[in-house]
């Protein structure tokens, strides 16, 4: 079985740890615990029946992407760019920051979602289609929705 | 009718209702006496209100009293340390105490089990080894009873903290997760005191030390019980170099199962104490 390294990026409370957790635990918690360091889960995903083995590294919030530990983000098959959609200044610099990682990292994938779908009133949804045309995925760590998804979504971009 | 009576009956008229009034004040009075001279009667009524009260109060301490307790607790143990101390002294000691005799319990019977097996092997090669190099039997004993043992291995891609082999004599927690968690701790170390030509060499936990020994593409870690001494981290250092050898040789490292058997071959044989 293929073992793949993702690293989840992002800024401070964007629910990087709340996404993992409901991915691997299926759980969420209203809880904010502050992640120090790094913290790594493990979950295995199927995919056109090929079992792959996901190491996770939760990093910790950021608002500046140069600041996490380049020795966390080593050896990295693909990575998770996360943004609060509620928060607007937690995507402000997602430009810089990617091109910060497709400089450093230049074929490791990069996924751009945005969290906290839950919070925006379905109806908006379709106003604010152009404000979040830069992410590839929008998410809920709190309902559930896409998150199997996003991770399904990296996992082909690291095999392909 | 006089005018006595005459002011009586304009008296009844006007303050009857006056009168009830009052003695129905009366009454109440009366009843509210009795239920304060009456215990029984008084905590009927109010005992559910300090229940209630108490349970509400109950529930408050840790937020409204716990800031307070555990400042007051901080501030006292810094002003009376010796008193505090004094206070725990015996109790520790005592948990020290029974600690000690638990192992040395452990280590006599264990010494008593070798000692009885009078013909075994091992008994024979232990006398042999006391009278050629002098060194007295109990204490080769002893030396033996805290051998090092070679408890796992994990062979780790160095950045990615991928776990590439393993060998265990042992099941132990998820494999994946601490060769991630080793990497981290290794890359935090390195990153922290900024040796990026420098490597983290070990790691001691309780009774375990985990020896690190990097290479090119990757690192071996190695968990070891026991007294590791430095001429057995040499004989470990000199045979993970030969496992190395071999895995580059034969190009192991993209070859998961062949690693694996590779793996449980080389260490399982390999005796770090001898």
């Amino acid at each position: 079985m293929v073992s793949k390294k993702i690293v989840i990026v992002g800024s401070f409370g964007v629910g990087k740890t709340s996404l993992i957790r409901r991915f691997v635990e299926d759980q969420f918690s209203e809880d904010y615990k502050v992640t120090i360091g790094v913290h790594i889960m493990k979950k295995q995903l199927n995919l056109n029946d090929n079992d792959v083995n996901l190491i996770i590294w939760d990093t910790e919030g950021t608002d500046d992407i140069e600041e996490v530990r380049p020795a966390y983000l080593l050896g990295t098959h693909g990575f998770i760019y996360v943004a609060d959609i509620s928060r607007p200044k937690t995507f402000s610099k997602v430009d810089e920051h990617l091109n910060f990682l497709q400089n450093k990292y230049q074929k490791t994938p990069i996924l751009k979602v945005g969290n906290k779908s839950d919070l925006i009133p379905k109806g908006m949804m379709a106003e604010k289609k152009d404000e979040f045309d830069f992410l590839d995925i929008l998410v809920s760590a709190k309902e559930g929705n896409n998150v199997q998804r996003m991770f399904e979504r990296i996992t082909k971009m690291m095999l392909t | 009718m006089n005018t006595d009576e005459k002011l009586e009956l304009l008296k009844s008229l006007l303050l009857t209702d006056e009168r009830e009034y009052a003695q129905s004040i009366s009454v109440k009075i009366s009843k509210l006496e009795e239920t304060l001279r009456e215990r029984a009667k008084l905590s009927e009524k109010v005992s559910p209100i300090i229940q209630d009260e108490l349970l509400e109060f109950t529930e408050r301490i840790p937020q409204e009293l716990g800031p307070i307790i555990t400042e007051t607790l901080k501030t006292q143990i810094a002003e009376s340390k010796d008193q505090v101390v004094e206070a725990l002294y015996p109790i520790m000691g005592q948990m020290i105490k029974k600690y000690i005799a638990q192992e040395i319990k452990i280590l006599s019977e264990r010494i008593e089990q070798t000692t009885q097996d009078v013909f075994s092997v091992q008994t024979i090669k232990r006398k042999i080894k006391s009278m050629f190099t002098g060194v007295k039997e109990e204490e080769l004993i002893i030396s033996d009873l805290a051998e090092a043992e070679l408890e796992q291995v994990f062979i780790i891609e160095k950045g990615s903290g991928i776990l590439l082999g393993s060998y265990q004599i042992k099941a132990t927690l998820d494999e994946d997760m601490i060769s991630g968690m080793l990497t981290a701790i290794k890359a935090f170390v390195e990153d922290a005191f900024k040796t990026s030509t420098r490597n983290l060499q070990s790691i001691e936990y309780d009774l375990y030390e985990i020896h690190l020994h990097s290479f090119h593409q990757y690192y071996i870690a190695s968990a070891i019980s026991g007294t590791f001494t430095e001429n057995l981290q040499n004989k470990l250092e000199d045979h993970n170099l030969k496992v190395s050898q071999n895995i580059n040789k034969n190009k192991l490292i993209s070859k998961r199962e062949e690693l694996q058997q590779f793996l449980i071959k080389q260490y399982s044989q390999f005796e770090l104490g001898n």
